[in-house]
């Protein structure tokens, strides 16, 4: 049986893998944003984006838009899925689920 | 945990030397790139250098100064990309940036540290620019398979590292094992994503029913019905 955090592991791992492809915007510990294309994710939801741009660049003057940029999964605050491509009320319902056995 | 930037005094061999590794504890050296200038947040490049990629940290290393050097280990850091954005920075480069575990980091652009006194600590940006642009996509390949081989050691790897490129790369869910113990699902056919595979479905009803706290759950669940009817 699986513990409690390698089943929600599994549930982003899920929802993320049905998401490569799409544009989904990164939020870090640190507070910076980048938007791209989700490239692949592996299942240490370490994130690897293509056509990366910073949200606000007037924030972050030092940053960039890039190829490609690896994203370490420990150091991502918020993932922003695009909301047509998700479907939401199972999304929740999953992670009630998820709430109650935890 | 993340520790951040350190300094490197010590080396071993002649010369410009190498960097101190250990192998006891399984680290390898992945990459050697000469030619690299490191550039610590705001600071100038110092260089001429050369990169050490090992399986646990980049080491930079002075090729004129073997008192000067230094390394970060791959679960610092938290973001690498290649920079080619003349904007972002004058020279093509690795750009990657590092948790320092510091909560409240003050600016970058604070001038109440002198530029002698290098506080390591507050570094979270450090670009490594070599003196081939060419290399930079090697060089991002390589951070990328020495970050996947430090995750966070709360969570262990399983079967071993795999990447999902598109949604038609199904994996298991779970362990073989417990596949006996689940029933097959009702909706099967809806999915979370757009691309719409059965996964999370399938791995929702697998929690579900696993999980023997569940018969209150749809006790309450029932009554919610009702509620909203």
């Amino acid at each position: 049986m699986l513990s409690c955090m390698e089943m929600c592991v599994q549930l982003f791992l899920s929802v993320f893998k049905d998401l490569v492809g799409s544009e989904v915007t990164v939020e870090l510990k640190d507070d910076l944003a980048v938007r791209g294309t989700l490239h692949a994710v592996d299942q240490f939801l370490n994130f690897k984006l293509v056509n990366v741009r910073v949200v606000d660049p007037d924030k972050h003057p030092h940053m960039f838009s890039v190829q490609n940029c690896f994203i370490r999964g420990s150091a991502v605050r918020y993932v922003q899925l695009p909301p047509n491509e998700v479907d939401v009320e199972l999304l929740q319902d999953a992670t009630r689920r998820e709430a109650r056995s935890s | 945990m993340a520790s951040g930037l350190r300094i490197v005094t010590e080396r071993v061999g002649d010369g410009a030397g190498q960097p101190v590794l250990d192998p006891d504890n399984g680290e390898e050296l992945m990459h050697v790139q000469p030619g690299v200038s490191i550039v610590l947040g705001n600071r100038p490049p110092e260089s001429p250098g050369t990169l050490y990629i090992s399986t646990k940290q980049v080491v930079w290393l002075s090729d004129t100064d073997r008192a000067k050097g230094y390394a970060v280990d791959f679960v610092s850091l938290s973001l690498h990309a290649v920079s080619r954005d003349p904007d972002a920075y004058h020279s093509p480069c690795i750009y990657t940036q590092i948790e320092t575990g510091a909560e409240e980091l003050e600016s970058e652009d604070s001038d109440s540290e002198s530029d002698n006194i290098l506080n390591l600590s507050k570094i979270t940006e450090m670009r490594l620019v070599p003196s081939d642009p060419n290399q930079l996509d090697t060089l991002f390949a390589i951070f990328c398979e020495c970050a996947e081989l430090n995750p966070d050691p709360i969570e262990e790897g399983e079967d071993g590292h795999n990447w999902v490129f598109s949604a038609d790369q199904l994996e298991d869910d779970g362990g073989e094992d417990d596949d006996s113990e689940w029933a097959i699902p009702e909706n099967s056919s809806h999915s979370i994503g757009s691309n719409g595979n059965h996964d999370l479905a399938h791995s929702v009803v697998q929690l579900h029913i696993n999980d023997q706290r569940f018969e209150d759950a749809e006790e309450m669940e029932q009554d919610d019905k009702n509620g909203h009817h």
